[in-house]
């Protein structure tokens, strides 16, 4: 690793102490129509850290990361074994409401997948399911959050226009502030630049560091200088299991296993 | 060059002539078959048609066979256009792959080609017999009847393509609702359905260019009616009605006036599925 | 941020909302399983509605009714076999004319047309689906059928019929089969069952032909290209390689046109003649199903009525029939595609 900035960054991760646990993984199987996608996951992440979750495609992150807020659920013939706990519950539980669940996890997708309505009513429209404001407070909630997601100044004349108007950058963006607009503790990324042109790509990096102090997030990426560059922590998968989660600055630096190792270097993936 | 290669060279040019030939035979039919629409349809408009009512016969118009015809189609559509996008949303959005949801699917492909006759019949038996009976028959057949024919001629157009519509929605946009904590119901009618909008229109307006030519399911259900009503319980009459007993009619006035509604109703029929291709060519582009 | 972090609501009132959620989802759920199953409802209703309007009829003739040609107000004995052979073999002219036609168009459309010319020239082709059937009855009645008369009646019954203009049998009439009697005929008018099966073929032809075109287009291109490669001609590929490819979905598509012409009225009932008699003549004027409710259908009251609905009822079941087959056969290319 030679990049001064991921350099910089290591080490600065390498000094700060590791908080307080948000969300612990125990013992976690997960099948679709009979097969065995991940097997016996066990991991502890942070609370407010950046924790990337790293490995070749098909090794299970993605799947992984869509169990923290249970959005397989929607599809048949999926089903997770083992304890997810989230603040000392588990989610994994069929009595953890969806509701309380979805308002604590927020989550940003592969695409940009802006609704069909205006820049701000993208925004609202979750608020609108879980809570009751006056405008005043509405405007109010969605300027913060356009704010929090760098996006404000870009948008703030063009509230009305149709949100599929916008870059994809901005898209990207915008459904970011969607999710950071319902404060949920934990935010998901599945993948969040892997549509994007580089310059896009760097401002969500920048904007996962400065969230990185309200929420706890979870990246998955397929791109390792990304993981390097804005994570604490790191976790390798490989053919459905763990194989290794440190520090990010060691896995890459010192990685445990033969298998990390192998995948950081290029040698395989 | 051989004798086989010489005839496998014919051969091709045999099926190429005759594929070419059976092209424009078809549309030679359809410039024939427009042609005398328009000619014999113009040369018979005037403005009486739009006026004067067919009661007064060889002196009147149509005015009240066209309000009639839209009435009766917009109570169709009326009917159909809730029941379709609900049903074609549920078959696209909770049975999608599901028993039911495949055999509903099917069945509604059936229906969207059973004959029309017959669902006419079907609402005469449950309308115009029961009303008859109720009302010891002072209310027999009606403008309303003839809409919930038109409507489940209707039903499947609307149905199958608001399915599709929303089958082609990416489904990263549910997710992407579904993890804002959103209950799949709003999601469904507040997002889907409006990503899938311009769609179902299209769907829509194809069902009114379907269902404004119908004849056969009217005859027992509006029935027809000389006068003017705007009173959807009264017997009523359409265009396509008045077409076939005006034609059936041995006299040349009646013949023209019968080319002039056949010309309103191909005109309308041809636009509005003019109008929809249109919709939906504008929606492709603004989504790509 | 600098509002609070953390859950925006206190658990009850997630509670509340959750069980408030549910309820709505439940009822929603219902209220569109409802609107679907109506479908359902409507087939079964238009099948059982005619089943019960032709009991009496059913009841009174049993099978007989099948096979009898009476219709006979006067006496009110109905036997349903004009119109049921009305209905054949208008639908069996049209589909005899229509396939091959459809065949042509899907073969130009898709192999030789250049591709300037596709686009305009389908949306010719579909234009022909949406003109309303009423239409044609028209365009037959006033049009066709006067220029059948004219010009195609005479040549067919003095070549082929046995009842010429001037007595003398021909050739063909003499000494095939059957040919005598199907084109045989003193009826001085157009309207007849040949005619009513020509314009049912033009109605339907858009119909098979799109279905045909678009079937053809799910042939993997390498496939034709290697048969290209390999040297065979357009007619070739079309014939050897696309058509076994795509076999079951073009019968499919035939039936789809199949089920439309036995279902079809309007155009029917003007120009089919609407005689109640027999005739084995495909130039004599006949009756089909549909265009024999039309006719009688308001002005009928007991057994009459209820014959007529028992005519629907085999209707609706024999165009079911075609049309169940023709979808089966629709989705075993869609199954295909989908591999």
């Amino acid at each position: 690793m030679t990049d001064p900035a991921v350099a910089n960054h290591l080490a600065q991760t390498m000094a700060a102490p590791l908080a307080s646990t948000k969300m612990t993984v125990r013992d976690l199987h997960f099948y679709y129509n009979g097969f065995h996608a991940l097997k016996g996951i066990n991991m502890e992440v942070p609370e407010k850290k950046v924790t990337a979750i790293i490995g070749p495609s098909g090794c299970g992150k993605s799947t992984l990361l869509r169990i923290f807020n249970r959005i397989y659920a929607i599809y048949p013939k999926l089903e997770a074994k083992g304890e997810i706990v989230l603040d000392g519950e588990n989610i994994l539980d069929p009595g953890y409401s969806m509701n309380r669940l979805r308002s604590k996890v927020g989550m940003v997708f592969q695409k940009p997948v802006p609704f069909p309505m205006t820049i701000f009513e993208n925004v609202a429209y979750g608020i609108r399911h879980h809570e009751k404001l006056s405008k005043p407070d509405m405007d109010g909630r969605v300027e913060q959050a356009l704010r929090s997601a760098a996006l404000w100044d870009e948008v703030k004349d063009k509230l009305k226009q149709n949100a599929l108007g916008l870059s994809g950058g901005q898209q990207q963006r915008l459904c970011i502030a969607r999710a950071i607009a319902l404060r949920p503790e934990v935010l998901l990324l599945d993948e969040p630049t892997s549509a994007l042109d580089p310059i896009a790509t760097s401002r969500i990096e920048q904007l996962v560091e400065e969230l990185k102090n309200e929420f706890t997030i979870v990246i998955v990426t397929h791109n390792m200088q990304q993981a390097a560059r804005c994570s604490d922590l790191t976790a390798f998968m490989y053919m459905g299991e763990l194989i290794e989660f440190d520090r990010t600055e060691k896995i890459f630096t010192k990685p445990g296993k033969k298998q990390t190792e192998d995948y950081i270097t290029g040698r395989f993936g | 060059m051989s004798a086989i290669y010489l005839r496998r060279r014919v051969t091709n040019w045999i099926a190429i002539a005759l594929s070419t030939l059976a092209t424009l035979v078809g549309l030679v039919f359809l410039a024939w078959i427009l042609w005398e629409t328009l000619r014999q349809g113009i040369s018979a408009l005037n403005f009486k048609l739009f006026t004067s009512i067919t009661a007064n016969g060889e002196d009147g118009g149509l005015a009240n066979a066209m309000v009639g015809s839209l009435i009766i189609n917009f109570l169709g559509i009326a009917i159909a256009t809730p029941i379709g996008v609900m049903a074609g949303t549920w078959l696209a959005e909770y049975a999608n792959r599901t028993k039911l949801g495949e055999t509903i699917r099917f069945l509604n492909d059936i229906l969207l080609s059973a004959p029309s006759i017959v669902m006419g019949l079907f609402v005469y038996t449950i309308i115009v017999l029961p009303s008859t009976v109720l009302t010891h028959g002072s209310t027999t057949f009606s403008g309303f009847a003839g809409g919930v024919a038109l409507a489940l001629i209707a039903l499947p157009v609307i149905v199958r393509t608001t399915d599709e519509m929303l089958r082609l929605v990416p489904s990263t946009l549910r997710e992407a609702a579904l993890s804002l904590g959103v209950p799949q119901w709003k999601l469904t009618m507040q997002i889907l359905v409006r990503a899938a909008r311009s769609g179902i229109i299209t769907g829509v307006l194809l069902a009114l260019a379907r269902i404004s030519g119908e004849t056969a399911p009217l005859l027992f259900t509006a029935f027809g009616n000389n006068y003017m009503t705007l009173n959807p319980i009264d017997k009523m009459s359409s265009l396509p009605q008045i077409i076939y007993q005006y034609a059936n009619d041995p006299g040349d006035t009646m013949h023209a006036m019968a080319w002039a509604g056949a010309f309103v109703v191909t005109m309308f029929v041809l636009l509005l599925s003019l109008g929809s291709r249109l919709i939906f060519s504008r929606n492709k582009v603004s989504h790509d | 941020m600098s509002a609070q972090p953390g859950t925006i609501a206190p658990p009850m009132v997630v509670e509340q909302r959750t069980r408030r959620d549910a309820r709505q989802e439940l009822f929603f759920r219902w209220l569109l399983k409802g609107c679907a199953l109506l479908v359902l409802a409507s087939l079964l209703g238009a099948a059982g509605a005619t089943l019960w309007g032709g009991r009496e009829a059913f009841a009174k003739f049993g099978w007989h009714f099948l096979v009898s040609t009476a219709w006979d107000p006067g006496n009110d004995v109905y036997g349903a076999l004009v119109p049921v052979y009305g209905t054949i073999v208008t639908s069996l002219i049209a589909l005899l004319i229509a396939v091959p036609v459809s065949f042509g168009i899907a073969l130009y459309l898709s192999e030789v047309a250049p591709a300037w010319l596709r686009t305009p020239v389908s949306s010719a082709i579909e234009l022909l689906a949406g003109i309303p059937s009423i239409i044609y009855g028209m365009w037959g009645l006033f049009v066709f059928a006067p220029f059948f008369s004219a010009h195609i009646k005479p040549w067919l019954t003095n070549n082929l019929g046995n009842k010429p203009d001037d007595g003398k049998l021909s050739w063909v009439a003499q000494h095939v089969p059957f040919i005598g009697k199907l084109f045989g005929s003193d009826y001085p008018f157009g309207a007849s069952i040949l005619v009513a099966g020509i314009v049912l073929a033009i109605m339907i032809v858009p119909f098979i032909s799109s279905v045909m075109r678009e079937v053809f287009q799910t042939v993997p291109t390498r496939l034709k290209e290697s048969a290209y490669a390999l040297g065979s001609s357009t007619w070739e590929v079309s014939w050897d390689i696309v058509l076994p490819y795509t076999r079951s979905a073009v019968i499919g598509g035939i039936f789809l046109g199949l089920g439309r012409a036995l279902g079809e009225t309007m155009a029917v009932a003007f120009i089919i003649g609407n005689s109640m008699t027999f005739s084995a003549s495909l130039l004599d004027p006949g009756t089909s199903i549909a265009s024999t409710i039309a006719n009688q259908f308001s002005e009928a009251s007991g057994l009459q009525k209820s014959s007529l609905m028992a005519l629907a009822f085999l209707l609706f079941v024999v165009t079911f029939i075609v049309l169940l087959i023709a979808r089966l056969m629709l989705r075993q290319l869609k199954r295909k595609e989908g591999n």
